[in-house]
């Protein structure tokens, strides 16, 4: 392993150029973005568009059938697209974790939840089992979980889901991550429980200046908690920006007709919501060009012939389209 | 309006119906007073059994043409209360009539003879869609069961479903693998309106599609209604949408409704605080609003309905609690703005 040079500005993480391919198709395509110390970056997008996929590789946890054809993922400068297996696994759950969708799904039925933080402290830090036992109760004590010291010797089937969540984020963090990769970590859950959910990651961020990459397809859940949002379509980054930019002037058509999109409580009454007409292309149809041109009502001759680049403009904003000055006309088209 | 202490004191259709007008023949769905109870497991290892009360003394209408939403959280009881109104659990009381016809302990025969006016769609269009079957057959599946059409008939009539619903009547020949979650809701959609029914209970109909497919389905829904008239069940728990295309709203909490109103006014002056908090949790796709927003948060989570608790379900997670919650239930009472809440103090 190569020294880890010591850069105060470095990126914690940062995704170089990542490309996965199934089947030879490029499902993810030459996707770059970064996560700061401390910070919460969204990546949203619509099924299909290569997000989870892009967090799996971020975890190296990719299915045997994704190839991980380019690219690089460095974490602390340390590129773990090229880590052996068996030094992946020190990482993995010690400095970044996951937590995933399906919080009943994702927790071993049979295990008690106890038994299940002990094992993963024990796996990574030398702690006696009496130890770890503690520490796992005031690890289920920090993400709100009430009694915690009765819970520890429960099953996961005897809690709630929003309880098997809050399970799950412990799990994640009881070895104290710089980086907790989440995906869809609410959608499982009612409202009232996702806010709860995004209150307690908050919270961690701020106290322990944990990272977040957030996987989501809920603007809303992007407006409550992200710092910086990574819009992707069809395998392709289409748009960063900080989420307040993002939202009050976006600079790719898709993110303009995303945000029309989407219901709003204080919307017109039963009035029509705007739609994206047409479909996400399959990989058998993407073409040369922008592959969001076939919806794009700004699409031009030079759209379905030559992909745009990623252009970062000085305000820090990117976006890859060749028409993204006329973008935000969009927002409002009903 | 009196508290309704008396269940059958409220059954008039302007009491349980604020913003329609009183037709009680003309309802498309009354519900009165029902209650559906599932018996706790009864296992090797399980402790004695508990009564689940899934829904709990509950009085709905719906009017021709109108759209009324449910909403609540899991294990509220809101998909227990759509699958009584297509007959599908048994009440252990009250009474379920589509368009006047008695679905409580209707007999094979008679419950046939409803379904031909209560239509459903699911969640998840990939599970309601036989893959072995191509999607013209399976349009024109209840068609062919109620003797309905046959033949180039039948076609004709599966040929403008498709079109209804913006697909081209040349795929009925395709299998539902052939097409994306949002095409195959579309063809849910038109087999669900096959037999013209007079209404559609719509069980989370766009949760589990993107953000872009969900408005062209809740739009194409609307525009259904407006072309035939059908009424709409619409269960939800997702209050943006719900606030998209329903007219009445009722809030469901353990079994029982805590606040109905209308559309305007439930979102306008939600008086129920959890029907408060539901909105509060909401987020808003704004980042600077979002942020910028005083919230009501609820804090822990559903108590379990084989252990409802006396008084007021809702007393364990109310800001607004007081000693009265805890031993004494309210009722549903109208408030001057029209509005049904059960709370004593909002």
């Amino acid at each position: 392993m190569q020294p880890v040079p010591a850069m105060a500005d470095a990126p914690l993480l940062a995704v170089q150029d990542l490309t996965l391919a199934i089947r030879g198709a490029s499902v993810v395509d030459r996707v770059s973005f970064a996560v700061a110390r401390g910070e919460v970056v969204a990546i949203v997008g619509e099924s299909g568009c290569g997000k989870s996929l892009t967090a799996l590789a971020v975890m190296r946890l990719l299915a045997p059938a994704v190839r991980l054809s380019g690219g690089r993922i460095l974490f602390e400068g340390r590129d773990l697209a090229a880590l052996p297996e068996a030094a992946m696994c020190g990482v993995r759950g010690r400095d970044l974790a996951m937590i995933f969708q399906e919080p009943t799904a994702s927790l071993d039925p049979l295990m008690m939840v106890g038994s299940q933080l002990v094992e993963a402290l024990r796996i990574h830090q030398a702690v006696s089992t009496a130890e770890a036992r503690e520490r796992a109760r005031a690890m289920l004590a920090a993400v709100g979980i009430p009694d915690p010291a009765r819970r520890l010797d429960q099953y996961p089937f005897e809690l709630s889901g929003g309880m098997c969540q809050r399970v799950m984020i412990a799990l994640a963090l009881i070895c104290g991550p710089r980086l907790l990769v989440a995906d869809e970590p609410t959608t499982a859950l009612d409202v009232t429980i996702q806010a709860e959910i995004l209150d307690l990651l908050r919270s961690r961020v701020a106290g322990q200046g944990t990272a977040v990459l957030l996987i989501t397809h809920d603007m809303g859940v992007v407006a409550d908690i992200a710092d910086r949002v990574v819009v992707m379509y069809a395998g392709r980054v289409a748009e960063i920006a900080d989420a307040a930019a993002l939202y009050a002037a976006p600079r790719h058509p898709y993110t303009a007709m995303l945000l029309a999109s989407v219901p709003r409580l204080e919307a017109a009454p039963k009035g029509r919501l705007a739609t994206i007409e047409g479909q996400v292309p399959t990989p058998a149809e993407f073409g040369p060009g922008c592959r969001y041109a076939s919806r794009c009502p700004l699409a031009i001759a030079r759209c379905t012939a030559e992909a745009p680049p990623l252009v970062t403009d000085a305000d820090g904003h990117a976006a890859a389209c060749w028409r993204s000055g006329e973008a935000a006309t969009l927002r409002g088209a009903a | 309006m009196t508290p309704a202490s008396e269940p059958k004191a409220e059954l008039a259709a302007d009491a349980v119906n604020p913003t329609t007008p009183a037709q009680p023949a003309a309802l498309v769905l009354a519900i009165r007073d029902l209650a559906v109870h599932f018996a706790g497991r009864r296992g090797l290892f399980a402790p004695p059994a508990a009564v689940v009360r899934a829904v709990d003394g509950v009085d709905l209408t719906i009017a021709p043409g109108e759209t009324l939403g449910l909403v609540g959280e899991s294990g509220c009881g809101k998909s227990t209360l759509s699958n009584a109104v297509l007959g599908i659990v048994r009440p252990v009381r009250g009474s379920v009539q589509v368009a006047g016809a008695e679905v409580v302990g209707a007999d094979r025969a008679g419950l046939a003879a409803i379904r031909r006016t209560v239509a459903l769609i699911f969640q998840d269009p990939a599970l309601s869609l036989n893959p072995r079957m191509s999607i013209g057959a399976a349009i024109g599946e209840p068609l062919a069961v109620a003797g309905v059409a046959r033949g180039a008939v039948l076609r004709e009539r599966v040929a403008a479903l498709l079109r209804a619903v913006g697909l081209r009547p040349e795929h009925a020949g395709r299998f539902p693998h052939e097409f994306s979650g949002g095409q195959r809701q579309r063809i849910v959609i038109a087999r669900a309106l096959a037999l013209e029914p007079q209404l559609v209970v719509c069980d989370e109909p766009v949760s589990a599609l993107d953000v872009s497919v969900r408005a062209q389905i809740l739009n194409l829904l609307v525009d259904l209604q407006r072309e035939r008239g059908v009424a709409y069940l619409f269960v939800s728990h997702d209050l943006a949408v719900v606030r998209h295309v329903t007219d009445r709203v009722a809030v469901m909490y353990l079994g029982r409704i805590v606040e109905l109103a209308s559309r305007d006014t439930l979102f306008a002056a939600p008086k129920h605080p959890y029907t408060r908090a539901l909105l509060d949790a909401v987020p808003d796709p704004d980042p600077a609003r979002q942020r910028g927003r005083t919230r009501m948060r609820l804090t822990g989570d559903l108590p379990s309905p084989a252990d409802i608790p006396p008084g007021c379900a809702f007393a364990s997670r109310c800001p607004l609690v007081a000693d009265r919650c805890r031993t004494e239930r309210p009722d549903l009472t109208t408030r001057p703005d029209g509005a049904q809440v059960a709370c004593h103090f909002a």
